[in-house]
């Protein structure tokens, strides 16, 4: 043996010596097959986890023996293929390839097969028991979790339900003897009740905040978009806040610009969000003053509308607002003893005011108040409402109406009519009030009569006719010019109910302005000629007209009547009774209309007859309105006859309203 | 005196409804299912319908859908009542044909101004 020779054995045994240590210390089963398949290099750790025989190492026996051993020991399954399984993996040596292998006792190894340069292939084996336990108990976990999440999402919902129909037994029967105690002067009794009454509503808010917010963290909070009549919301929201206010001795200013329009929005969550920021602002200040202001900005050339609720309350630390939002936190852990409540307003409002596509924001220091704000866009995104609905591209921002612009209504129940007017006549100048179905109409217009209406037939809940009818039965609304905007012609009807004007859908949008110009002729003050013989009723009416800045003359019957129309310029409006000496009403109403000078005389009768329908149909031709005197107070008809007749100048054609009120 | 068919299983709910509603001076008729509500308001040709509309036997919308069906009864104003404030349940009520919606509880005043409107709209 050469010195050469020796080295090289040397040289040799060190590496496999290296080799053998590394293979040793490795945490994974290694074997190595040659280009016949027999296993010629493996580690301790491939013995024990294959329980390899030792006949099987070192020898003439193959791969394939081993898998044929193997498989009859049940290592692939009591029934499984043998053969099989053998022609599988025998077809997959000539690439790296890996799987996993439970073996009968329970342990998991991955297995990964490389081929070699040169033929032969080797075989790694990694136990992964304990991984594959790991990952199984956490996906338990999250399923767990998961599952847990939607039964407390649920649970919540029904519990909520549960809870509230005792509360609503609790508020419901406090409140029948509370009337009860109201109507024995049982003043005693009222008190009590009334603490009874309060804490029932007050628990059930707190439950209402934590299904609200069950809901918006289990995604079940729908949006639900509509035109909101921002003087209207910020009346309502006043109504409820100020005994909240006042209770603390604080006073409540609210500044709202009376032309600051309307928004696109959700009306149930907006009111709640400033209501939740003006009970807080209540609840933490004492004898100050509480502040709602509405302002209108420009966002990257979009309208918003800004809420900033201000106090002069104790204020917040850096650190406190930092944790403002989060649901189940307030400022302090001391805050819910001092001020109760749930903590969840906040977090519910903010939630809120993100699905409505604007935000919330606060700015506040210890002792020096807080003001929070929420800006909203004047159309909330639809993506988060998932609102269907057609919408008209806001192209060009409308400018703001002057102050005093004449008021339109429309009442449609679709958004794209609402959109085009909006644009169309906000243009021109007008101010444009919004309702989305007869009813909101109703009780937008009780609260603020508009000064003309634009009036869509097909509405759910009220149709166009039946809000015509309405109108036309309350002597505030009975005045007021209505065009009917419908897709279905009914022309006749319409007038017959009361309708100055009538279009059909589609909109042109040129002869709907000269229709609401027309309507809109300026309110001058005139003269109201009042035809009556009961001094007793015209001194009434002449004190109710003079009350709205009108002019009254007066004159017993119809010939006088007829005398002092020719003698003098004509009135603004004619007030005319039917049942008079010498010349009754009908008498008068004919003869007036033969002369071509008062064809278009406005004649609204005011009348205590009950009227056939021949008479009806007679006057109907020839008068504007006929209101029954039994049916409202002559001294609340003040407004509606100064309107109607400031308005009512330019308008052709004579228009009955049925006031057969019961 | 004008009618109401209160329809409502919630004894509590019935009983306290129907007191104040009598008290403002309703004669009011009461039916605990939806059958009963169908049935009753045939018979009795109320002026309004309050329907509830988790109704056991025959809830209330489809106790809507057949009243608004029937040429007897299509034209009593219905107003449905609903434990959920939810969007769904209220379009679901109108769908249904209902002529208006109220969430319970039931506040009176509110409840009062729909029944009100709905009288003097279909009187």
């Amino acid at each position: 043996m050469t010195d050469d020779k020796a080295k090289e054995a040397a040289s040799a045994s060190r590496e496999a010596a290296l080799l053998r240590a590394t293979l040793e210390h490795m945490s994974q089963g290694v074997a190595m097959y040659d280009a016949d398949h027999k296993l010629v290099t493996w580690n301790e750790l491939f013995r024990q986890y294959l329980e390899m025989p030792d006949e099987f190492l070192g020898t003439d026996r193959t791969f394939s023996d081993y898998i044929r051993y193997i498989g009859a020991r049940g290592e692939f399954g009591e029934d499984a293929d043998v053969e099989e399984a053998l022609q599988k993996r025998l077809a997959m040596l000539d690439r790296s390839h890996s799987f996993e292998r439970v073996r009968p006792d329970g342990t998991v190894l991955e297995v990964r097969r490389d081929p070699v340069p040169g033929g032969g292939f080797i075989a790694i084996y990694t136990d992964i028991t304990e991984r594959k336990k790991a990952e199984t108990a956490l996906r338990e976990a999250k399923e767990a979790a998961e599952s847990a999440s939607k039964v407390k999402s649920s649970f919540l919902a029904n519990m909520s339900h549960e809870l509230r129909t005792p509360l609503n037994a609790i508020i419901g029967y406090s409140e029948i003897l509370l009337e009860d105690a109201t109507d024995r002067g049982d003043k005693a009794s009222v008190g009590d009740l009334e603490k009874i009454q309060a804490a029932g509503k007050h628990l059930l808010g707190l439950i209402n905040d934590i299904l609200d917010l069950s809901k918006i963290e289990a995604g079940r909070m729908d949006v639900y978009l509509e035109h909101v009549f921002l003087t209207r919301l910020v009346d309502e929201v006043k109504t409820i806040v100020e005994p909240m206010v006042k209770k603390n001795g604080n006073r409540l200013v609210v500044a709202c610009p009376p032309d600051i329009g309307s928004l696109h929005t959700d009306l149930t969550k907006l009111k709640q969000s400033i209501i939740n920021l003006l009970s807080n602002a209540a609840k933490f200040t004492k004898e100050g003053t509480v502040t709602l202001r509405l302002s209108r900005e420009m966002r990257d050339g979009a309208p918003w509308v800004k809420f900033e609720v201000a106090d002069s309350g104790i204020g917040m630390t850096e650190e406190q607002m930092a944790r403002l939002f989060q649901a189940f936190t307030q400022a302090d852990s001391s805050t819910t003893r001092n001020f109760g409540g749930t903590g969840l307003g906040l977090t519910i409002t903010k939630h809120f005011c993100a699905m409505l596509g604007g935000s919330i924001d606060v700015k506040s220091a210890p002792g020096q108040g807080s003001t929070f704000t929420i800006a909203l866009p004047d159309h909330a995104p639809k993506a988060a409402a998932q609102d269907d609905a057609a919408e008209i591209d806001h192209a060009a921002a409308v400018p703001a109406p002057p102050a005093g612009a004449i008021n339109v209504l429309v009442v449609d129940d679709d958004p794209a009519v609402h959109d085009v007017l909006a644009a169309t006549l906000g243009k021109e100048g007008y101010r444009i009030s919004h309702a989305k179905d007869g009813l909101e109409a109703l009780a937008i217009m009780r609260k603020d009569p508009p000064d003309i209406v634009t009036l869509d037939v097909m509405m759910p809940k009220l149709d166009g006719w039946s809000v015509l009818g309405v109108m036309k039965s309350e002597a505030q609304l009975a005045h007021i010019p209505v065009i009917m905007l419908t897709i279905v012609d009914h022309r006749n009807l319409g007038f017959s109910l009361g309708a100055s004007e009538y279009m059909t859908k589609p909109i042109d949008r040129n002869r709907l302005i000269a229709l609401i110009e027309k309507f809109a002729a300026s309110k001058r003050d005139g003269t109201v000629l009042v035809i009556d013989d009961d001094a007793d009723v015209r001194a009434m009416v002449k004190s109710t007209i003079e009350s709205v800045g009108m002019r009254t003359a007066e004159v017993a019957n119809g010939q006088a009547a007829l005398d002092w129309l020719i003698a003098h310029p004509q009135p603004a409006l004619v007030l005319l009774d039917l049942m008079m000496p010498k010349m009754d009403g009908f008498e008068f109403l004919e003869r007036v209309r033969q002369n071509p000078q008062f064809v278009d005389l406005p004649i609204v009768v005011l009348t205590a007859k009950d009227l056939t329908d021949n008479e009806r149909s007679f006057l109907a031709e020839r008068t504007l309105l006929v209101l029954s005197k039994s049916a409202q107070p002559i001294s609340k008809l003040g407004f509606a006859l100064a309107a109607i007749a400031g308005r009512n100048r330019n308008m052709k054609g004579a228009v009955m309203a049925d006031e057969e009120t019961q | 005196m004008t009618k109401i068919l209160l329809v409502e299983d919630n004894e509590m709910n019935r009983d306290m409804l129907s007191r104040r509603l009598a008290r403002n001076g309703f004669e009011i008729v009461m039916a605990v299912n939806g059958q009963e509500g169908l049935d009753l308001a045939s018979s009795e040709s109320p002026d309004l319908i309050l329907l509830d509309m988790s109704l056991p036997v025959l809830d209330g919308w489809e106790a809507a859908r057949r009243l608004k069906a029937d040429v007897g009864t299509a034209k009593i104003p219905v107003i449905a009542l609903t434990a959920h404030a939810m969007v769904q349940d209220k379009e679901k009520a109108l769908a249904a044909g209902c002529d208006d919606f109220d969430t319970k509880p039931v506040e009176l005043p509110r409840l009062l101004e729909k029944i009100n409107a709905l009288l003097r709209n279909g009187g």
